[in-house]
């Protein structure tokens, strides 16, 4: 697209075009001869030729020589280069001819080339010869930069467009307003100042050629301009933009009923039935006839209006207010009205984010409806020209981890400027960048720096995939964080929550189910049935906080297991079947059971939470509170700093929050890490390795220490991992950090305590390997005793008897529970039948 | 105009005018004023410095207020209605001299002289503000004439102090500087007529619209005041402010309803016979010791200082019934304000929540309590919370698009109001939506001083400072206050009325000593540190919010008795106070 390429030809020549134009010397010197061979290589260099070092240097190393600056030649070199496979003759003389004539005419003030007198617009340099002919050869003339390699017959893409839009019978061409600027910088200029007579040109120039392509074409096509190269913030739209084509973003708030607008109004007489002929609109009234025009009637004050042959245009009035973003401290939003015509009635809804491009103007107002004095008073409103909806405003909310990636990342909306993007780049390759932006993650809350890589991890994400098969893994990262009450997990939660793209913050308590996912209800108005969603769905693409997640109801909990690994929410009620997507990442914290985590009782028996529930977690961590004066010093000296001293001086080196935002939004978006064969191979050996501590040798004790949910969890890991370095390729010691990350998090919360060492089952099944072999003992010696002590078919035996007997025999410690569950399986087995707390032999 | 070269007070927009032309006759292109003025502002400033008695003005005198003079107006500042163009310059033609002139239209509603829609025209804009008095303000801050006369007092003579007081009663005028002062019946005579004539002198013409001083203006004491050529920083949303203008009178004309429907204009629902209009050359921003009448002390003095805290202390003791920490810990409640806020946490807040009321206490000391507070401070508020209350008041303050204005909730409130909940007044309920949101609202404010304002499509974020007080019979859970202290009265005894000094005196201690600057020594430091660590030692279930709330503890001691840096003497003080009130929990 022309648009990702025009910015890198233009960033150091920003608001004055003119500039470009001041040393004519440039052009000459780049014009001929070699400059054609230049100008090929210009061509044929696609956008991303930019980052190519080859072609670039060889651009720029003959520049070394001229002090012209480079944009001007750039400039010169492009145009030229178009033009030149316009005419497809690629002599040094042609080129150098048709580079000249543009020039005279972008030069700004000096036409004095015209022997004609321009006609020049009233009270402004617009001469409308000059205009007309710039048009013209920007409509025809104007080439993409990325058409450009492919052959010289290529067709313009406006001369293409208008086709495009006669064959649709459409009624406006859209214009991209960097692409007049890279064409011809002065009209540019011109059609910002002056868009009523410049616009007013276009469309002229556009019915010409429209004609001449298909002389039959009726219709009235109109210009509308889009994507200008500045954008106004609304409360910075002062007098000195009136009558200009100002561009803004917002949300609309509000839409009027659309209003049909009389165009031209045709009246019958009364008397006799002549009708006159339409009259159209001037300066927003219609001149009544008052005499029929007839010349056997002339009746007076006979017409009347005949509303159905008259011609009617929609007309809407929307109002447009600043997004959150744009409002300084204590301000209150701005509104602008804007006013829509024909096909823009309706384009955008309340709610919608957009962007404008209009005219600007102001409207005085009466004093009353029949009076022509004009209170000093005006209204602003903006003459809408052209409206995009940016809906994606929040940012990243299109990114990376989006599977179905076909058309939705092309559309999207977030543009970075350049500027931002080398300081960004340059901020990836610092070698401590993982370290700063760790440092850089809630700056107030100490300690915790493993913590805080993991979350940070999750705010980077890895690659979701899909399967031909159809089968899909996430990229989202899920976080558990458990531990001792004021531990600060819900002031990590609410900053999560604040860097997040698009995330909702919630408690667990106050959630219910249906909160979270979808739920259905009937519109208390219409009757219908509708889709509410719920914070899960809401945050799709995001991340979703829940504080205290174990206080939330089981049921709603349960909703979690398909929305964490397959990431839909499906639901199927009252006439309505949908699955959802919530391709949302989970960020939860959980408060141990017994209000302090009983470092005695693994993380399952600490917190109540279903085991199915807890292997959905990438990373499980334990914010323990530890006992150790250092960190209590550090702690005291945190505060005491917080409110004695001034928070500036506190964090250094440390990004704020926006660049934080700024940074992890282009990653998301723009860097898709691949695993490299290297980090594949120590992925492969770090698990199996894993997997092998689980087998002490000699031992028939089997301790799983990984799942393959682990080996996935690794893989986003070292994906977000490599993301944070901006880099394309998972190395080695992506990986290698990612299983240190999980390490470090397996460690606080699935070691078993009586063994320490690491098992998955406690996470997965919440009992731990040891626990099931001395299960497995109390079921044998159980069996055992009713082998001994019943017959089959004799008398039963007490439960308590029982665990007498077993207690007789065993040393370890043996409680009822055991014993029942122990029984029970039996029973399953069909050695014993339970009636209450009798047991018999079956 | 009695040797004056222009009459401010009546006919400030003679001045304009007059200082415009001149501006334009010396050779000043009118284009260039732009966003500046022509030396109008220094004039004002000029008068004002030598004139400190303007009047302001209040709903009840608005309506004596001539339009188009000089006032006063104090508000605090509730919407904002974005930028209004107006033509600020234009040319006239004159029929006699047959060329033409530029006027302008500054501080003006309605242009002087139609302008032709050919005429060559200059557009300026000004900013549209939405001001209503300041929510919760008591009624000492009022100036009442009386109150007026005393500051007055101290100012002139001890004779003319004498000669006053006799005239007390007459409520009349004062005097500015070297002004004569106008006699008594005069002064009537004048009320009788009109209260700003013209052709009174200065001194009169500020007496008169200041005993006119207290508007309810309108209807509910809202103003729109369209300021000029300032900074958008300056003026920020809930700020208390000054502004001197013009009160503009010609009633704006009805605008057509066609454009109206359009434009969903605010002010086409605020009608200028309802809501007057303000055109302002002065504004500034009040903090709480503008409210105070007159400053018994200028400088806070040490051993001063230490005199009003005792008293004080010695009142809030009286008015909790004896229960000397629960007194100990409203004074430091009282002092309290936000005075840094890092990430999510806003550094400085000292919300206090008062347990063990019960039905029957609570009417007795919660009353008492609140009177106190009133009396105390300028700006107070107090929430009964009900599940009623809860379900139906809204509390936060929501844009309305159908008249495109921000609505008002209880909790928009002026930096430093204070709020008592009442919450002893709760009984089991089941809280509808609005009931959620407005409990969630409260407690975001209790613990972040943040406030969410509704903007339907997003909600939006406002810092607030708020100083909460809860009455509770247990903790309260809803309201997590940062200090909670059992409440432990002794003896209801009844409160001696309170002399009307000590009162002024009290007002100016907690209002000046709160914004005292505060620092602490290194060794200080050391010593609070290893406080803490040994305390937390000692202590697991400490966490960071006790230490936060004994820094901000010791903070306000060292404050209340007038000191900037901590002492060891008043962190042993804090540590002895939460010491006695955790024998209490």
């Amino acid at each position: 697209m022309a648009s990702d390429s025009s910015p890198t030809n233009f960033n150091n020549g920003p608001s004055s075009p003119e500039d470009s134009f001041s040393s004519p010397i440039g052009n000459t010197l780049s014009s001929p001869g070699d400059g054609t061979r230049r100008r090929r290589r210009g061509r044929s260099s696609t956008p991303s030729a930019f980052a190519t070092p080859p072609s670039n240097r060889s651009r720029f190393a003959s520049s070394d020589g001229t002090p012209t600056p480079t944009r001007s030649r750039q400039r010169g070199g492009g145009g030229g280069g178009r033009r030149a496979s316009v005419s497809s003759t690629p002599v040094a003389a042609t080129p150098t001819s048709t580079d000249d004539a543009p020039m005279s005419s972008e030069g700004g003030e000096g036409y004095n080339g015209d022997d004609v007198r321009p006609t020049f617009v009233w009270g402004t340099n617009i001469s409308v010869e000059d205009v007309n002919e710039a048009i013209q050869r920007f409509l025809k003339h104007f080439r993409e930069q990325s058409s450009q390699s492919d052959g010289l017959h290529v067709e313009g893409k406006y001369e293409r467009a208008i086709k495009q839009v006669i064959e649709i019978e459409g009624d406006s061409l859209d214009v991209d307003a960097h692409d007049v600027f890279d064409y011809d910088p002065d009209l540019y200029t011109k059609m910002v100042r002056f868009p009523l007579e410049v616009l007013a040109i276009f469309d002229l120039v556009l019915m010409n050629m429209v004609s001449r392509i298909n002389p039959l074409f009726e219709k009235h096509i109109q210009t509308r301009i889009f994507n200008l190269k500045t954008s106004t913030s609304m409360r910075n739209l002062n007098p000195s933009d009136i009558e200009r084509i100002v561009s803004m973003k917002g949300m609309i708030i509000r839409c009027s009923a659309i209003i049909p607008e009389i165009r031209e109004a045709i009246f019958r007489c009364l008397v006799c039935g002549y009708c006159s002929d339409p009259v159209a609109v001037e300066r927003g009234r219609i001149t009544e006839p008052t005499v029929c025009l007839r010349e056997e009637c002339q009746a007076k004050n006979s017409m009347t209006l005949v509303h159905n042959r008259c011609r009617f245009a929609d007309k809407q009035i929307v109002r447009l207010q600043e997004t959150p973003d744009e409002i300084p401290e204590g301000g209150t939003p701005h509104t602008v009205s804007l006013l829509m015509h024909d096909k823009l009635v309706d384009a955008g809804k309340p709610g919608d984010r957009v962007e404008v491009t209009g005219i600007y103007r102001a409207m005085s107002v009466r004093v009353g409806p029949t009076q022509r004095t004009v209170k000093s008073l005006f209204k602003t409103y903006v003459d809408c020209l052209h409206i995009k909806k940016t809906d994606k405003s929040r940012m990243l909310a299109e990114d990376a981890m989006d599977v179905d990636n076909s058309q939705g990342r092309i559309a999207e909306e977030i543009h970075f400027d350049e500027e931002k993007v080398a300081q960004l780049k340059e901020l990836s390759k610092k070698p401590d960048i993982y370290e700063r932006l760790t440092k850089s993650l809630a700056p107030n809350i100490w300690e915790l720096d493993d913590v805080k890589k993991g979350l940070l991890c999750q705010l980077f994400g890895g690659n979701a995939l899909q399967m031909a098969s159809g089968a899909s893994f996430r990229g989202d990262i899920n976080i558990l964080l458990v531990g001792d009450p004021g531990t600060s997990k819900s002031q990590l939660l609410q900053y999560i929550h604040k860097l997040s793209p698009r995330g909702i913050y919630t408690s667990g308590r106050g959630s219910s189910a249906v909160g979270l996912t979808a739920y259905v209800t009937k519109d208390p108005e219409t009757g219908e049935t509708v889709l509410e969603s719920g914070a899960l769905v809401l945050s799709d693409r995001g991340i979703c906080c829940i504080d205290e997640f174990d206080k939330m109801s089981d049921n709603a909990r349960s909703m979690l297991h398909e929305v964490m690994e397959q990431q839909t929410v499906s639901i199927a009620k009252a006439g309505i079947i949908a699955s959802l997507n919530a391709r949302t990442s989970v960020l939860a914290c959980a408060n141990p059971s017994g209000s302090r985590y009983n470092p005695r009782l693994s993380v399952i028996d600490n917190i109540h939470l279903p085991p199915t529930l807890l292997s959905r977690f990438d990373l499980i961590y334990l914010i323990l509170d530890k006992a150790d004066e250092q960190t209590d010093r550090r702690l005291a000296k945190h505060i005491v700093s917080l409110h004695f001293e001034n928070p500036e001086s506190m964090e250094q080196d440390a990004l704020d929050l926006s660049t934080l935002t700024a940074y992890v939004s282009y990653a998301r978006k723009n860097i898709h890490p691949q695993l490299s064969d290297e980090a594949a191979e120590e992925l492969t050996r770090g698990y199996v390795e894993m997997r092998r501590r689980g087998n002490f040798p000699g031992s028939s004790k089997k301790v799983i220490t990984a799942t393959p949910r682990q080996i996935e969890s690794l893989i986003r890991l070292s994906e977000a991992l490599a993301r944070i370095r901006f880099s394309e390729l998972v190395e080695k010691r992506d990986v290698m950090e990612a299983f240190r990350l999980l390490e470090v998090a397996m460690q606080q919360s699935a070691t078993d305590h009586s063994t320490g060492t690491i098992d998955m089952d406690l996470i997965t099944t919440g009992v731990s390997a040891s626990e099931r072999m001395r299960r497995e003992s109390l079921l044998q010696a159980t069996r055992n005793i009713i082998m001994e002590k019943l017959q089959i078919g004799g008398p039963s035996m007490r439960l308590l008897e029982l665990l007498e007997e077993l207690k007789k025999q065993n040393t370890g410690e043996i409680h009822l529970p055991d014993l029942r569950n122990a029984v029970a399986s039996l029973a399953s087995e069909g050695f014993v039948t339970m009636h209450g707390d009798n047991v018999k032999r079956s | 105009m009695v040797g004056l070269p222009y009459d401010f007070l009546a006919n400030p927009l003679g001045v304009v005018r007059s200082t415009f032309e001149k501006a334009v006759a010396s050779g000043s292109d009118p284009a260039s004023f732009d966003g500046k003025d022509w030396g109008i502002i220094d004039l004002f400033n000029d008068f004002l410095s030598h004139q400190p008695t303007l009047s302001r003005v209040h709903s009840a005198t608005l309506r004596l207020v001539q339009p188009n003079t000089l006032v006063r107006f104090r508000g605090m500042i509730q919407d904002m209605f974005g930028n209004e163009l107006y033509v600020g310059a234009y040319k006239v033609f004159l029929l006699l001299s047959d060329g033409s002139v530029w006027r302008t239209n500054k501080f003006m509603d309605v242009a002087q002289f139609p302008i032709d829609s050919s005429a060559d025209k200059r557009m300026w804009e000004r900013r549209l503000l939405y001001c209503v008095p300041v929510p919760g303000q008591n009624a000492w801050t009022e100036t009442s004439s009386e109150a007026f006369m005393n500051h007055y007092m101290d100012w002139t003579s001890q004779q003319r102090e004498k000669r006053r007081r006799a005239d007390e009663e007459s409520n009349d005028c004062e005097v500015s500087g070297d002004e004569v002062q106008c006699s008594p019946d005069t002064k009537k005579m004048r009320e009788d007529e009109h209260p700003s004539l013209p052709s009174l002198s200065h001194g009169a013409m500020a007496e008169s619209s200041s005993s006119g001083m207290s508007i309810v203006p309108g209807l509910d004491g809202s103003f729109l005041v369209k300021i000029y050529d300032s900074l958008e920083s300056d003026l920020k949303l809930n700020d208390v402010f000054e502004f001197v203008g013009v009160l503009a009178s010609d009633p704006v004309p009805q605008v057509d309803n066609e454009d109206c429907e359009f434009f969903e204009d605010p002010l086409h629902h605020l009608p200028p016979n309802k809501v007057p209009r303000l055109h302002c050359f002065i504004h500034r921003k009040l903090a709480v010791q503008d409210f105070l009448q007159n400053n018994p002390i200028i400088e806070p003095k040490p051993h001063l200082v230490k005199e009003i805290r005792d008293a004080l202390l010695r009142h809030l003791t009286t008015v909790l019934g004896n229960d000397n920490v629960a007194a100990h810990f409203m004074l430091l409640h009282l002092l309290s304000r936000v005075h840094a806020r890092v990430d999510a946490l806003a550094v400085g807040k000292l919300s206090l929540n008062l347990t063990c009321f019960s039905k029957e206490n609570v009417s007795v000391f919660g009353n008492l309590l609140s009177l106190t507070v009133k009396n105390l401070l300028p700006f107070t508020h107090c929430i009964p919370l009900t599940v009623e209350y809860l379900n139906t008041t809204p509390l936060a303050p929501r844009k309305d698009y159908d008249t495109n204005r921000l609505v008002t909730g209880v909790l928009q409130l002026a930096e430093g109001s204070h709020i008592i909940v009442d919450e002893t007044k709760l009984e089991a309920g089941t809280l509808n939506s609005m009931g959620v949101e407005n409990a969630r609202l409260l407690k975001n404010l209790m613990e972040l001083q943040k406030l969410e304002y509704d903007f339907k499509y997003y909600k939006m974020e406002m810092a607030t400072d708020i100083q909460l007080l809860v009455l509770s019979e247990g903790k309260s859970n809803i309201l997590p206050a940062d200090v909670v202290v059992p409440f432990r009265p002794s003896v209801v005894s009844s409160i001696d009325a309170v002399v009307e000094e000590s009162l002024q005196a009290w007002r100016w201690y907690l209002a000046t000593v709160r914004l005292l600057p505060h620092s602490i020594e290194s060794e200080m430091q050391k010593v609070v540190e290893n406080d803490l660590v040994a305390a937390r030692q000692a202590d697991r279930s400490l966490n960071p919010q006790d230490f936060s709330r004994w820094l901000t503890m010791g903070r306000l001691m060292s404050l209340s008795f007038g000191e900037t840096s901590l002492s060891l003497e008043h962190w042993q003080m804090v540590k002895e106070l939460e010491k006695l009130r955790s024998e209490r929990l």
